[in-house]
């Protein structure tokens, strides 16, 4: 290739044709990528055991598959009627492995299971319960309860459980708060007094068969669930249904960010091949434009695709803010390689001598502090963080070397080009007289900032993609069906076998028994109360006294009571039958009736490792945890998490971490910037605007008390990457004597762009995109603004220039 | 209520009430025999009293069972909504309800649960503060009511109005002597009963035996 003359075609054809195979090699990595939406990506990743357990819960665990039912209108027999009929076809759909409605025979499987395996569940199994004292105590105690309403449905067992194992075992399982029952079904409380009325529901949970991961099963599953509904409604028109539950928020989510991914990418490049076509007022030139953006938006998929293994909706969205950075690469270079007269296909040839550095130091610095986001303890940042990098080298690489192929003139038409130049020229003769307004607007929002203690005050909840609407539907229908007593505090315990987590579980639950009898739980639920470790089945067998000896206690035991020896022969035949039941393991329960329950409070983990999930039910609001953690003590791998307080101090902590991460990153800016430009003055003049931008855009948000979080600072970052390119623009302009109207018209045409890409995003509903966009859109025009008020006003005769222009 | 089969422990109760009435004014029979003592009268009468404790003594006849169960506790109300029951005899345990809350202790367990998740026993729950309050809302919610007697002497029959009650509670009835419930009779489907008497409760401020 020779310095001076056009490209060859050889050399044109190979970078046309090495772009095409990459391109190609791309597409057909992208069609192989997953794409997900699943929402705890932007809950922190983490290494801590503790909060291993809690996202393995969030990720897959029973609230992952649980959906939460109201039906509303109509009367309360339609409802009651409405629920009957819908919890049986969700229950033989086969879709959900268990639907609840107060039905009882709802649990007539997992009662069988207790009835057949009570001589091993229940916790007053041991020898002493077969000698004659021990069988006359039990029985006595079985008699107290008949004669009462509740001890009808006892009394068709006393021959077959004259001992009252059943109802000992049942005791133990009845829910502290269960939604109030009416007509045989579960039904909402009224709000009670002065709260405004509230429309009567009945209530259904229903449990997912599928994972919690897999969305298509759970969009299928709520699909049965709304055609079962809708033939309800055909009999009973005025009845209406009410979903919520994570399934229901991970479906909408991806059909939210599939929607809103569609209509960001076609506002995005309606709105900016708009402007092009006003900048350039040709459609080649427009063409062209496109291919850096196009090429870094592949880039950025298939690096999130091939690092992370899958590609994330928000990741997605977000990468619609590249359209407008990656087209401020192309804005650049045609508007400059096209600066001369004469075309003779060497055009590219002056932008690679005058506005290629530049580009290129500007990427290092946006790259710098893009990387910030790669430390992020957030999987969903890191891959932002990813997409970003990959999608930005993407770009560039495509303005060096495919735009020079094929625009090596750069763009002829002017459009309104002469315009935006003027006005950038009056601009910047005007914009360094309002120093001092930006300098006192920067300390005014200083003071604010400094003054507004609860600047970073954003939830958790902020983060996730869900409207405020949906969540107030969720809170409702869970208040109603676990009166507030869900996703609190539990009881964790592990073992690196499942017999372990079980016994370890077992250790647990008798220390929380206690609790219960001090009132300070109200009561706790634990798998061992179905699937007790093989230990204690097998210590519970051996008390099982042989036929012989059982029948003699017994005869003792009951003499001269109410129930004669001779009517319990069926409690013998049990108790033989239970000596050598075959004892039950979670890998056998699994295919059994209890699998729902067994699911819900135990858990592999991928490495092979058992927890248990022990669920608190506090007495009044909140458990109070210090003291059960004080019962635990000594209880091996045992652990006390609250669910809601855990994530928000994580959250916290990520708050502040990411806090220092972007610091770090502006740091990696400004040093980037010194390193290439090795003048005080020159690194103060381009560090200067951003400091301020971020300042003020930090006191815009600090005004409207926008409540701000770990995507807001994401923003920031972002704000000082995009706006040192600015920075940096000037710079050069400041260094090449005179700033022709053309790149100013560049530098506005390329902030416009980005102003609009974030700006788009700021407006989309799903809350990680418009906090990002909230901050950047305002913070890059600000940037830009700044970047001209603050040239050096008496510019350093320069003996030594790095770039010859 | 009269054209019921007489029974001995009916017949024991009703001579206690008998020789309550004796110790009653002649002024509140004439009272009570000049207007007709209806429910609204009934709980007027019994709103009155805000609480107290009181001693029972319980039989319960099974029908599956050769002998008669036995029980003897303490109750005690607190208006509006606390109620309990105390059994120390033959073993002790106890059921104390509040509001919507229901705590059961029997041996060394204890177990909370919401009433209204079990609506029978909310109704029989409401049954008994409804009675022990005045509160004829409480006691039309779940079963028709049937006043006899006179204020000095009442009578009060309870039968379930909802199917799923009446399938396993055929009547619940109360009888007392002014403010004060001194027995109450409860009837299940399939020929169980459980009746008990009631002490003269203590005074007002509960002073637990």
């Amino acid at each position: 290739m020779k310095p001076a003359g056009p490209l060859s075609p050889r050399y044109r054809a190979a970078v046309l044709l090495l772009w095409a195979a990459l391109m190609a090699l791309a597409a057909w990595q992208i069609t192989r990528s997953t794409f997900t939406a699943d929402l705890s990506a932007f809950l922190p990743a983490t290494t801590d055991a503790q909060q291993r357990v809690l996202i393995d819960q969030i990720k897959g665990g029973a609230p992952a598959r649980t959906l939460f039912i109201g039906i509303e209108g109509g009367s309360a027999a339609q409802r009651a009627a409405a629920s009957r009929q819908l919890a049986a076809a969700l229950r033989a759909s086969g879709q959900f492995d268990q639907v609840s409605n107060g039905e009882n025979d709802a649990w007539a499987g997992v009662g069988t299971w207790m009835f057949e395996r009570r001589y091993l569940l229940s916790p007053a199994i041991t020898p002493e319960r077969f000698t004659a004292v021990g069988l006359r105590e039990g029985i006595d105690d079985t008699l107290s309860m008949l004669g009462t309403p509740g001890g009808n449905a006892l009394k068709g067992l006393l021959e077959q459980d004259p001992t009252g194992e059943v109802q000992r075992i049942a005791e133990s399982m009845i829910p502290v708060r269960a939604p109030r029952t009416d007509d045989g079904v579960w039904v909402a409380r009224d709000a009670g007094g002065n709260v405004e009325a509230k429309a009567p529901r009945a209530l259904l949970l229903a449990g997912l068969r599928a994972d919690g991961a897999d969305l298509d099963a759970q969009q299928a599953a709520i699909a049965t669930l709304r055609a079962a509904f809708a033939t309800v409604q055909a009999q009973a028109p005025s009845l209406r249904l009410l979903v919520s539950g994570a399934p229901v928020f991970s479906v909408d989510s991806r059909t939210q960010i599939e929607a809103e991914i569609k209509w960001l990418a076609i506002t995005g490049t309606v709105l900016i091949s708009t402007l092009l076509l006003l900048a350039f007022a040709s459609p080649l030139a427009l063409g062209a434009a496109m291919l850096p953006v196009v090429t870094g938006v592949v880039a950025g998929i298939v690096a999130v695709s091939l690092v992370f293994g899958n590609v994330h909706g928000v990741t997605l969205g977000f990468g619609a803010t590249l359209i407008g950075e990656a087209v401020d690469y192309a804005i650049y270079y045609l508007i400059q390689a096209g600066g001369r007269s004469q075309r003779d296909g060497t055009g590219w040839r002056q932008w690679l001598a005058s506005g290629w550095p530049t580009v290129r130091l500007g990427l290092l610095t946006s790259l710098c502090g893009f990387a910030a986001l790669l430390f992020s303890g957030f999987p969903g940042l890191q891959q932002l963080g990813v997409f970003s990098l990959a999608g930005l080298v993407g770009a560039v690489l495509a303005t060096r070397f495919l735009l020079p192929v094929l625009m090596p003139d750069g763009a002829r038409g002017m459009g309104l080009r002469r315009q935006l130049g003027h006005a950038s020229r009056v601009a910047i003769t005007v914009l360094p007289r309002t120093r001092w307004l930006w300098l006192a607007l920067g300390l005014a929002s200083a003071v604010l900032v400094w003054q507004r203690d609860s600047l970073w005050d954003a939830e958790l909840s902020s983060l996730s993609p869900v409207s405020k609407e949906a969540l107030a539907l969720d809170a409702s229908l869970r208040a109603d069906i676990t009166s507030g007593a869900d996703g609190g505090a539990f009881v964790v315990v592990q073992g690196e076998t499942a017999e372990l987590a079980l016994q370890h579980a077992e250790a647990a639950s008798d220390r929380l028994e206690e609790l219960v009898n001090q009132r300070v739980i109200a009561g706790f639920d634990s798998v061992t109360r179905f699937l007790p470790s093989l230990q204690t089945q097998q210590r519970r067998q051996a008390a099982l006294p042989e036929a012989a000896a059982l029948q003699q206690a017994l005869a003792q035991a009951t003499e001269g009571g109410p129930l004669k020896a001779e009517r319990l022969a069926p409690f013998l035949q049990a108790v033989a039958q239970a000596r050598s039941l075959p004892l039950a393991t979670p890998e056998t329960a699994r295919s059994t009736a209890i699998a729902p329950l067994l699911n819900a409070l135990m858990l592999q983990r991928p490495d092979g490792t058992w927890t248990a999930l022990l669920p608190l039910q506090p007495v009044a609001e909140v458990v109070d945890l210090a003291r059960v953690t004080a019962a635990l003590q000594g209880v091996p791998q045992v652990q006390v998490l609250d669910i809601g307080g855990e994530l928000g101090r994580m959250y916290q902590r990520y708050l502040g971490e990411a806090r220092t991460q972007a610091a770090l990153g502006g740091l990696g800016v400004v040093l980037m910037v010194a390193v290439a430009l090795r003048n005080t003055r020159r690194v103060l003049a381009v560090c200067q605007p951003l400091l301020l931008a971020v300042l003020l855009t930090l006191g815009g948000l600090a005004l409207l008390q926008v409540p701000m979080g770990i995507l807001h600072l994401v923003g920031l970052l972002l704000v000082v990457a995009v706006g040192s390119n600015y920075a940096l623009f000037f710079d050069m302009l400041q260094r090449g004597g005179e700033a022709n109207d053309d790149t100013l018209a560049s530098l506005l045409l390329a902030n416009i762009t980005t102003v609009l890409g974030f700006g788009l995003i700021a407006v989309s509903d799903i809350q990680a995109l418009s906090a990002i966009g909230a901050v950047v859109a305002p913070g890059a025009l600000l940037a830009l603004l700044l970047a001209a008020a603050f040239i050096p006003r008496t510019p350093r005769p320069q003996i030594k220039q790095s770039n010859p222009a | 209520m009269q054209t019921r089969r007489p029974d001995p422990a009916q017949a024991s109760r009703r001579a206690l009430l008998g020789a309550a009435l004796a110790l009653t004014g002649s002024a509140v029979w004439a009272q009570g025999a000049a207007t007709k003592f209806d429910l609204t009268a009934l709980m007027a009468q019994l709103a009155q009293r805000k609480g107290g404790d009181a001693r029972f003594t319980e039989e319960r006849t099974v029908t599956t069972l050769d002998n008669t169960l036995r029980a003897s506790g303490r109750l005690s109300f607190q208006a509006p909504d606390r109620f309990a029951r105390y059994t120390e005899e033959p073993r002790a345990e106890s059921m104390e309800v509040q509001g919507n809350q229901v705590v059961l202790k029997r041996g060394n367990r204890t177990r909370q649960m919401a009433l209204d998740a079990i609506p029978e026993l909310a109704a029989l729950a409401d049954a008994m503060r409804g009675t022990l309050n005045g509160d004829a809302a409480a006691l039309q919610r779940h079963f028709n009511t049937q006043v006899s007697g006179n204020a000095a002497r009442w009578v009060l029959l309870l039968t379930p109005l909802d199917a799923r009650l009446a399938r396993s509670v055929q009547q619940l009835e109360m009888a007392g002597t002014g403010a004060e419930v001194r027995s109450i009779d409860l009837r299940l489907v399939g020929g169980d009963r459980s009746l008990m008497l009631i002490d003269a409760p203590a005074p007002a401020t509960p002073a637990p035996r």
